[in-house]
């Protein structure tokens, strides 16, 4: 099967890069081993939240002093900019609203009440722009009882760290209590797919209306919205006072909208997405890479004038270790990675980790070094690039998202 | 009773200690009628009882070289079985032969068996593969012995309890820092209470230092010597078990030649270093360890070249010099019991030491009888046959399956025996799973918070396997850490103890951190720092705390 | 040995290689209906590490698995969660005798073989109301559904009366695993498919010995039947690829995952060496295609509005992509592609009156979708689905195959082939 380019990896990264191509009238194939990481996202992008533990306030500026081996630095400090805008359309075209911008951080809070900068926020979480001006003094933090993937006191603790007034009102709905008969069933996913209903929105909305008192802001677990932001814009015109969600422990409905939007705009585009596939070798002529045989299809061979590699960090397996060695599963493509074992983790858990900044080694066109040569037609994006650190920096999204346009354009312009 | 209580009452017995013998020597003496302190300076079973292989020795592996512990293991080893039912899985044993050692040992092994009055049969090797499938193939002779798997943490917490429900008073997270010692005679201890960082001393008519390695420091402060020789051991789990029984190698110890089915995973151990004193606290696993644990354990059982690694370990055996040679190259692997009265001419003051895991009762029983002696108590020792709480009765039946889905019900009566029966679930909420590998309700939190003494995260693991499945507690910490942060209304503190126990698995995790125990260690840091903050909410309290 | 260590992670289905990401329990159909499946996490790998101590710890939760494999497909560590659970259900169910009802749900074969002798009675009776009640009273087999209808001809017999003579003719050949439902239900997609493979100048055979795939002897426990026939089928297969040449088309995604990959994994009956030699006829059809080995002609005149439903176990063998893209070939066809849901049906679990209700809201999903996209039929690679979709929509259901055959130009493509007309 010959499609214009092939994409290995169908998260963030590798579905912009698809969406991106298939505007442009490419024919895209993704193949996506299963549900992404985006599963793990809490509905924020960021460019760049921190430097040596400090948090950033302007990534624009701070992106010019990273070092030429961080993924930004190869795309070009200069370009970013451009780049971010262009990746906030490209989400608000697939249907995702986030806010923010790129010349100055905001603040998401996170499940555990912790600020952290971000650059783009779905609309309806909370975030706050300056720490010294709070949306609102008094709220009220609303939680299911029994819900225990969102650690209520925490969450209360570190909003009132920030100056909230909180008050954690716990509340229950008879379809919520219902939910609860299910031991390990109990997800946000889960309550995403069965609080739909208008009445069930309802009853919950009426809970909030009669317990919530003089509270300014209503704070609710993401648990809503599934397929799209109705159902948070339904219960908002059922609830008296302003409502904003926060993200909860994983899997997280915020994130799999997300990827299921975009999902679903790569596919309306015309492109083909392969869930549940895998690359596992590639045909190489020379410096260039022919064909792409996968685990399903077998012996028909994905063929593509160009190739892109978004298969992510460790956790997506786009980057292999072994008792032996770190490595680049699909091609055996050179990696940036310490040789021995004790280099890559250090002692303690919260610690910088040295392999979280692992990844393959690419040119400054992001193309893929394979025995110290560049493969013409395969280029790197996102988490299986090397030389950044989701999560020390906070970089993660913005990398997946601007390196994938990035490379759009290489692959567009024919360099 | 309120702690402040327990520190004004005046005991017949302190103990120094909270590990096997600890709260073995606790319960025996409650149940002779003395009162009794157990005093333990991190959490119940933290030493060389929570850091082996959670094996019931048959006592085979001893039988060549020390008839007289192999003998004292295989009564044990019966005697556990009836009064441990909850906390021993009956898995059997193999001493297998492997064509690179001399078959003509199993003779001799087979023999020194027969001495000790352990069970010990020959079987095929065909046989030996057919009863168990992980074996490697290529053996040339295997002996099945009465081998079994035990839960060090659950046997430790049931004497305890038993300990308690007797009069006993225990108090974990409280080091001694001192003995009150008054003309040539032990009257108490000085403790730190490490809780709330206050200091006290505590008035007994005896002190037994049953602190396992940390013995000889305890000694040194009633300014007695005892000459320990540390040796190091350390041990690999895998995910799952791969093996049914246990599997050994018949042939005189060595590195690595053990692999026990522990409940839902296998462990194979140990490694024998002998350390310095100074260094028993450093319980890092080295890489060289490592290689030499998965070196060796493939010989056992081939399949683990390919099975997942979730965690290295390490403990420290309280090996103790013959009083006779103090150079130590007579080691005793034996049971000691010094009453140092006689040995030192210092009164009421009794240390119990070397032995196993597996003589823990008898050692209690031997500590027992030397403090009963002191004070004048006759009553006999009844613990080899007074069954634990949690195996009294028959395990309490789990209700109707056919309703609902019942794991995490199913799996508590699995570690708590009949005591399951006092957890609740008859609520959706203390139904609801909190540790989805191990099956770990909020209502077993619940009962382990307020009946086992948990005060924080690395406790409850102990007491439940909250974090003990092999994601090494993703979700389910800080699930727990929240319930905890409720239920002891600090939050703070919960979050700060979140950090701790993931600091905790990652210790074990870092020596094996590749393949999918690496790919977990990156999805935890993306979850609970990329997502949650953890790191930024934890470094600002630490920063407090330090104005 | 020590070159061979931990350089990767095997385990049994890789139930090992579970991070406990919980993204399966995102996607099972089962969890979002009902507080009595625990998921597919739950089920599969957490589950596995008990019953792995201790079969106790098996749960008949487990059996509201459908095994629609969407958890395997979601899953980004690669584990077969639900070949654990089927595992799991299989080691329970030994020993233990399946129900009449689902011994006569799991034999489509023996039900149709029956049926098609009285065909006219058989359909008038099992829709008839009366025997409907006593099928869901004394049989549990809920009475809303109806059974699909039975023909007067089975496909064989058409077969060998009407096209096995003139197949070698033809320059190349191929064989045909019909399944039960092209041979007693509908023969004319077994039709179609010989019309269109004619058509591109390949004669069809039928295998030697053909029996019911077993894909709902094993949904109903019935392992052992289940293996008999895994071996008759692996045994005429075998032959067909080995010695004779002849690729083994399919025309229904379950007999083709069952064969592929099911008879190896739950039956034990290897097929690894002839599993590449058993296709969906749309893979081998798109294929010739892309490689310009044969030309598809449509008619000029066929307009259509259709909707693609990836049936469950088709989105497991990713080959989605072949039916779809062959049927965007077709110029006058409108084809929306749906987002992969689960009909609910799956196979014989929706018919049985316990699991009605938790089929329909299953489905519910897909029916809206399918309500949303406006279209006059609905085309999918799986008859369970056909008939899921067409009693709970009221639309027709196609498969592609035989939207291909419609939309062909015959006379065209065959002189487009170099066939004579």
């Amino acid at each position: 099967m010959r499609t214009d380019t092939v994409i290995i990896g169908g998260g963030l990264s590798g579905l912009t890069c698809g969406i991106a191509l298939a505007k442009r009238g490419q024919r895209v194939t993704i193949v996506a081993s299963g549900q992404s990481t985006l599963l793990f996202n809490g509905g924020s992008m960021e460019l760049l939240g921190n430097i040596d533990g400090i948090a950033v306030t302007t990534p624009l500026e701070a992106i010019g002093t990273l070092p030429q081996s961080h993924p930004y630095s190869k795309i070009g400090a200069d370009k970013i900019a451009g780049l971010a805008d262009e990746a906030k359309q490209l989400l608000a075209d697939a249907g995702i609203d986030m806010e923010g911008n790129a010349s100055a951080n905001h603040w998401r809070i996170t499940p555990m009440g912790v600020a952290k900068p971000a650059w783009l926020t779905l609309k309806e979480n909370l975030r706050i722009d300056d720490l010294d001006k709070l949306p609102a003094k008094r709220v009220a933090l609303m939680c299911i009882r029994g819900y225990f993937d969102q650690p209520n006191g925490m969450l209360a603790q570190g909003l009132r760290e920030l100056g909230f007034d909180v008050k954690a009102i716990e509340f229950t709905t008879d379809d919520i209590t219902s939910l609860r008969r299910s031991p390990s069933e109990m997800r946000a996913t889960t309550l995403a797919k069965r609080l739909i209903s208008n009445s069930a929105l309802q009853r919950i909305a009426d809970q909030i209306n009669n317990l919530s008192d003089d509270a300014e802001l209503v704070l609710l677990p993401s648990v809503f919205g599934q397929t799209d932001a109705t159902d948070f814009q339904t219960l908002q015109s059922m609830v008296k006072k302003p409502l904003r969600f926060v993200a909860t422990l994983p899997p997280s409905v915020a994130g799999g909208r997300i990827q299921a939007l975009l999902r679903h705009y790569f596919k309306m585009l015309g492109g083909n997405y392969l869930m549940g596939d895998s690359a596992v070798s590639g045909q190489f002529d020379g410096d260039k890479l022919l064909g792409v045989t996968t685990a399903k299809l077998g012996d028909m061979p994905l063929k593509a004038n160009n190739f892109v590699l978004a298969s992510g960090s460790f956790i997506s397996r786009g980057l292999v270790a072994n008792y032996e060695r770190v490595f680049e599963p699909v091609f055996d493509l050179d990696v940036d990675a310490d040789g021995e074992r004790e280099q890559w983790t250090r002692f303690g858990v919260l610690e910088p980790q040295a392999y979280s900044r692992y990844g393959v080694a690419t040119d400054n066109d992001l193309r893929c070094m394979k025995d110290g040569k560049p493969i013409q037609n395969l280029r790197a994006i996102g988490s299986v690039l090397s030389g950044h650190d989701a999560v020390k920096m906070g970089d993660g999204t913005g990398v997946s998202m601007l390196t994938a346009l990035a490379v759009t354009k290489g692959i567009i312009s024919g360099k | 009773m309120v702690t402040n209580e327990i520190y004004k009452k005046e005991y017949d017995v302190i103990i120094i200690g909270g590990g096997a013998t600890g709260a073995g020597t606790a319960r025996d003496c409650a149940l002779r009628g003395l009162s009794v302190l157990l005093v333990e300076r991190d959490d119940y079973s933290t030493g060389a009882t929570g850091r082996n292989h959670g094996l019931m020795h048959s006592g085979a592996r001893y039988a060549v070289t020390d008839g007289e512990s192999a003998a004292e293991c295989i009564k044990e080893n019966m005697i556990l079985r009836r009064i441990a039912r909850h906390c021993v899985e009956e898995t059997d044993g193999l001493f297998i032969t492997l064509p690179e050692d001399d078959l003509a040992y199993q003779q001799t092994f087979v023999e020194a068996c027969g001495r000790a009055g352990i069970r010990a049969e020959v079987i095929a090797p065909d046989e030996a593969r057919a009863i168990e499938p992980s074996v490697n193939p290529d053996l040339i002779g295997a002996v099945r012995i009465p081998d079994a798997a035990i839960d060090p943490f659950r046997l430790t917490v049931a004497n305890l309890l038993d300990a308690r429900i007797n009069g006993a008073e225990t108090l974990n997270h409280h080091e001694v820092e001192g003995l009150i010692v008054n003309q040539g005679r032990a009257e108490g201890v000085k403790l730190h209470n490490k809780l709330n960082g206050e200091h006290v001393e505590v008035r007994g008519k005896v002190v037994v230092n049953a602190a396992g390695i940390w013995g000889q420091r305890i000694a040194k402060m009633a300014g007695v010597n005892i000459s320990m020789f540390p040796a190091r051991g350390a041990l690999l789990i895998f995910g799952h078990r791969v093996n049914r029984m246990v599997i050994n190698r018949c042939r005189k110890p060595a590195n690595a030649d053990i692999l026990v089915p522990d409940d839902t995973v296998c462990v194979i151990g140990t490694t024998s270093d002998r350390i310095p004193i100074e260094t028993v606290d450093d319980m890092r696993v080295t890489r060289e360890e490592v290689d030499v644990l998965l070196k060796e354990g493939i010989k056992l059982a081939p399949s683990l070249a390919t099975t997942r690694v979730i965690r290295a370990y390490a403990g420290v055996r309280p090996l103790v010099a013959s009083d006779d040679d103090p150079s130590g190259r007579s080691i005793s692997r034996g049971i000691v019991c010094l009453d140092h009265a006689k040995r030192d001419g210092l009164e009421g003051f009794i240390t119990i030491t070397g032995g196993k895991m597996m003589t823990y009762r008898l050692m209690g029983e031997i500590a027992t009888n030397a403090v009963c002696a002191k004070l004048g108590n006759s009553k006999p020792c009844i613990t080899a046959t007074l069954p634990l709480p949690g195996s009294e009765d028959d395990a309490p039946s789990q209700s109707d399956a056919t309703k609902r889905y019942s794991f995490g019900e199913r799996a508590a009566i699995g570690r708590h025996g009949s005591l399951a029966a006092r957890i609740e679930k008859d609520n959706d909420i203390d139904n609801a799973l909190v540790c989805e590998c191990e099956g770990v309700t909020v209502g077993e939190i619940k009962y382990a918070v307020h009946q086992l003494h948990v005060q924080n995260l690395v406790n409850l693991r102990r007491r439940t396997r909250v974090g003990m499945g092999t994601c090494q507690g993703k979700l389910c910490s800080c699930r727990a850490a929240s319930l905890l942060g409720e239920f002891n209304h600090d939050v703070k503190r919960a979050q700060k103890d979140l950090a701790t126990f993931l600091d905790e698995r990652w210790k074990g995790m870092r020596p094996v951190a590749w393949g999918d125990t690496l790919r977990e260690a990156q999805l935890t840091a993306a979850i609970y720092e990329g997502l949650c903050g953890l790191d930024q909410a934890v470094s600002t309290q630490r920063k407090e705390d330090e104005q | 040995m020590a070159e061979r260590m931990q350089l990767c992670n095997i385990s049994d289905n890789n139930f090992e290689q579970c991070t406990k990401c919980s993204i399966c329990t995102t996607v099972c159909p089962v969890a979002a209906v009902t507080t009595d499946y625990p998921g597919p996490k739950q089920a599969g790998p957490d589950g596995e590490r008990y019953r792995l101590k201790d079969h106790a710890y098996y749960d008949k939760a487990l059996k509201l698995c459908l095994n629609c494999k969407r958890c395997e497909v979601a899953c980004p560590s690669g584990v077969n969660i639900a070949d654990i659970i089927q595992h799991a259900r299989m080691k329970a169910g030994e020993g233990q005798r399946a129900s009449l009802r689902d011994t006569m749900l799991a034999n489509t074969d023996l039900l149709g073989m029956v049926a098609n002798l009285v065909a006219p009675v058989a359909n008038a009776t099992l829709g008839l109301a009366p025997t409907k009640l006593v099928m869901d009273s004394v049989m549990a087999i809920d009475k809303h559904r109806t059974f699909p209808a039975y023909s007067r001809t089975k496909f064989t017999t058409w077969f060998k009366r009407h096209a096995a003579k003139e197949q070698d003719a033809y320059p190349n050949h191929v064989s045909y695993f019909h399944g039960c439902y092209v041979n007693y239900n509908f023969p004319k997609l077994g039709q179609d498919l010989v019309k269109l493979m004619n058509a591109v100048g390949y004669g069809v055979h039928l295998l030697d010995k053909e029996q019911c795939c077993g894909v709902a002897l094993i949904a109903n426990g019935l392992y052992k039947q289940a293996k008999r026939q895994a071996r008759t089928n692996a045994d005429s297969i075998r032959k067909s690829v080995k010695d004779d040449h002849l690729t083994v088309l399919t025309t229904s995604s379950s007999c083709t995952f069952n064969l592929r990959d099911e008879y190896p994994s739950l039956l034990g009956v290897d097929t690894s060496d002839v599993r590449d030699g058993i296709m969906i006829a749309t893979r081998f059809i798109y294929n010739l295609v892309d490689e310009e080995k044969i030309k598809l002609i449509f008619k000029q005149d066929f307009k259509k509005r259709m909707a693609y439903h990836t049936a469950c176990h088709m989105q497991r063998m990713g080959w989605q992509l072949y039916s779809i893209e062959l049927l965007r070939r077709i110029p006058g066809l409108d084809l929306q592609v749906l987002e992969q849901e689960c009909c609910g049906i799956s196979g014989t679990y929706g018919f049985k009156k316990e699991n009605y209700e938790r089929s329909q809201a299953i489905g519910s999903i897909l029916f809206k979708h399918i309500e949303d996209a406006k279209v006059e039929a609905v085309i999918t690679d799986c008859e369970t689905c056909k008939w899921q979709i067409e009693m709970s929509t009221g639309l027709p259901v196609e498969n592609p195959i035989s939207v291909l055959a419609d939309a062909l130009d015959v006379e065209a493509t065959r002189r487009a082939n170099g066939l004579q007309i």
